[in-house]
């Protein structure tokens, strides 16, 4: 059984559940729909899921909504102004998008007891639901927490037709429906980014980059964008540098929707210039394993973000047993427990003091470092969120009741 | 026999959320009993800090920086009303009092309101059965943390009067009377999860060295 490789690295309790809905809804059909195979989170994990539910006896299948680029260029537009950003979107804009989603919504095999909806992109297939005795779910995996109001209200019509949503943070909610779930993300234990590496391996990954490995790392692994505040962290790198010995690695990739990105990177590479203890490394895609051994070897973890939507970096560095410094936004306050898995800070200042407080106390290093990787196991595992969707459907089963006996 | 329960908490938002100490206040007088208890009773099931004993308090206290209200939150004890719409009247009186005493409400930060939520709570049993003493002590030590909450902290709530079902078992199937008065006394505020289950373990262990004491006695 798939299910059974977690077993010893998940926590049990969250394995003996997920098998004990399993036989409850054996041979329900609970399908997925996103908007891309390859690449992001959301597929990660659907990738993992499937099969596995299918092993366990459930009909489980997961559909991708096809569209040309001019389509993903609206939705780019509606997911960026979802998160915040000052865009407008033209009437014909709005029709082609839900065009698209009409031709996906006739070409797709939409019939299923549960359907789970992934993000903006297909959302208005609600528009094409043939059985009202299906369950819907808009599933948002992005911040909505300050949206651009016409684009919002907008969606908000699809929103209204669903019979309930899904959230990863409760300051995303939007109150405007009776079921609205809080679900936080899961990273999963076996996959290339987070599996164990031997000594040899990680020498292997990081080789090429030559990094002093026998000196303190502090690292942060992010797009480079301003949300991620990567010249903030060479702040406050540099006034740990006055105390204490360490290098800074900064790891990501340009973030090519970002229009912004390429003058960040250009500033973050103007402050490094002088200094070799700081490495910046642009990493092609599909690079998990380099990034899995960087966090492996990192002393301290940065995530020093000033918004954020959830910042699953953070809880992949927790799992290798280090301690993370983050901002305290978006999912990252429910990942760093303050003073027990890291610290969350608000300033370049403080960021700079909890790290100097960390190199100066190894055995903080330690003890937070473990306290992450067990708050990690309990909570942020993939085994968890699957566990946390059958639950959703089974309380749909059984009438919506607030207590339920499985 | 006793068997080994866990829970699991699925968060449902209510979608109202307060972003100061007076609409904190407002939504306690209307917001539903689940969403009382889901921020008062399941705290423990949350991994908890030692800092405070309620979601309200940890807001005030770590959002709000009224520290002296979140220390007065903190020492509600929830395990003495009968039903939760008196431990809402005693919230409710107890933010009042400090509101008149420091007039002034601070604003939390945008992104840090609170959010009222209520849960869906899934019981199971875990596949574990114990007989005796010396299979509990056993179980004990390796059960999950949901179990320890599920039949240290939730229990109160089904039982009452501060019974939780590992001494209510332990008196009513084994007969021994004292260690679940000693189980009983541990403070469900003082310590957090595995915290409860080192105290457990160790007075189990203590019975369980005592019981084969008597055996060797009789031989």
């Amino acid at each position: 059984m798939l299910i059974n490789k977690y077993l010893g690295i998940a926590p049990k309790a969250d394995i003996v559940l997920i098998k004990r809905l399993c036989e409850r809804l054996k041979g329900g059909r609970f399908l997925h729909v996103n908007s891309t195979r390859a690449g992001g989170g959301v597929a990660e994990i659907l990738h993992r899921m499937i099969p596995l539910l299918q092993d366990l006896g459930i009909d489980a299948r997961w559909e991708v909504i096809e569209g040309d680029k001019r389509f993903f260029d609206i939705t780019k537009k509606i997911h960026n102004a979802l998160q915040g950003f000052d865009i407008h979107l033209t009437e014909q804009m709005w029709n082609y998008y839900l065009e698209v989603n009409r031709q996906n919504a006739s070409r797709l095999d939409l019939d299923a007891e549960v359907i789970f909806i992934h993000d903006p992109q297909p959302a208005p297939l609600i528009e094409f639901r043939k059985n009202t005795e299906d369950f819907w779910v808009w599933r948002c995996h992005i911040d909505l927490s300050n949206p651009k109001k016409e684009v919002c209200d907008y969606l908000m019509k699809f929103y209204k037709k669903y019979d309930a949503a899904v959230f990863s943070v409760s300051n995303f909610t939007r109150g405007e429906k009776s079921l609205e779930f809080i679900i936080p993300p899961s990273i999963d234990p076996l996959s290339d980014k987070n599996i164990e590496l031997s000594e040899e391996e990680i020498e292997k990954l990081l080789n090429p980059f030559d990094l002093p490995l026998d000196r303190p790392i502090i690292l942060q692994v992010s797009r480079f964008d301003r949300f991620k505040d990567p010249t903030g962290v060479i702040k406050a790198y540099r006034m740990v540098k006055r105390y204490n010995d360490c290098v800074l690695v900064l790891a990501g990739s340009p973030a090519t929707d970002d229009p912004e990105s390429e003058e960040v990177l250009k500033e973050v590479q103007e402050q490094a210039a002088d200094d070799p203890d700081i490495y910046i490394l642009m990493l092609p895609p599909y690079s998990d394993r380099v990034i899995n051994a960087l966090q492996r070897v990192a002393t301290v973890v940065l995530q020093k973000s000033i918004k954020e939507g959830f910042g699953l970096t953070v809880s992949e560095a927790m799992w290798k047993g280090k301690p993370v410094i983050g901002g305290a936004v978006g999912g990252i306050p429910l990942q760093i427990i303050h003073r027990v898995t890291g610290f969350l800070v608000h300033t370049i200042e403080g960021a700079a003091f909890r790290i100097r407080q960390l190199l100066n106390n190894p055995e903080l290093i330690e003890r937070m470092g473990e306290a992450g990787r067990e708050h990690v196991r309990e909570n942020f595992l993939i085994t968890r969120q699957i566990r946390d969707y059958l639950c959703i459907w089974y309380y749909r089963r059984e009438g919506m009741k607030s207590l339920i006996e499985v | 026999m006793f068997e080994f329960k866990n829970c699991a908490s699925i968060i449902k938002s209510t979608g109202k959320k307060a972003r100061n100490l007076q609409e904190l206040r407002d939504y306690l007088v209307e917001i539903s009993e689940e969403s009382i208890y889901h921020h008062v009773y399941e705290y423990f099931l949350k991994g908890h800090r030692l800092l405070f004993t309620n979601d309200f308090a940890q807001w005030v206290g770590d959002n709000l920086e009224e520290s002296i209200l979140a220390e007065r939150l903190s020492s509600i004890d929830p395990y003495i009303y009968p039903d939760i719409n008196q431990l809402r009247n005693t919230l409710i009186e107890t933010i009042d009092a400090h509101m008149k005493e420091f007039p002034v409400p601070r604003e939390a930060l945008p992104g840090e309101e609170f959010y009222f939520n209520e849960s869906v709570t899934v019981v199971y049993p875990v596949g574990i059965r114990v007989r005796n003493i010396a299979e509990f002590l056993i179980a004990m030590e390796h059960i999950d943390r949901g179990c320890i909450y599920y039949h240290f902290y939730e229990a109160r709530t089904r039982l009452g009067s501060g019974i939780d079902d590992f001494s209510f078992w332990i008196e009513q199937t084994l007969g021994k009377v004292q260690l679940a008065e000693r189980i009983r006394a541990i403070d469900p505020f003082m310590h957090d999860i595995e915290g409860i289950r080192l105290h457990i373990l160790e007075l189990v262990r203590e019975e369980v060295s005592r019981d084969m004491e008597s055996i060797s006695d009789v031989d």
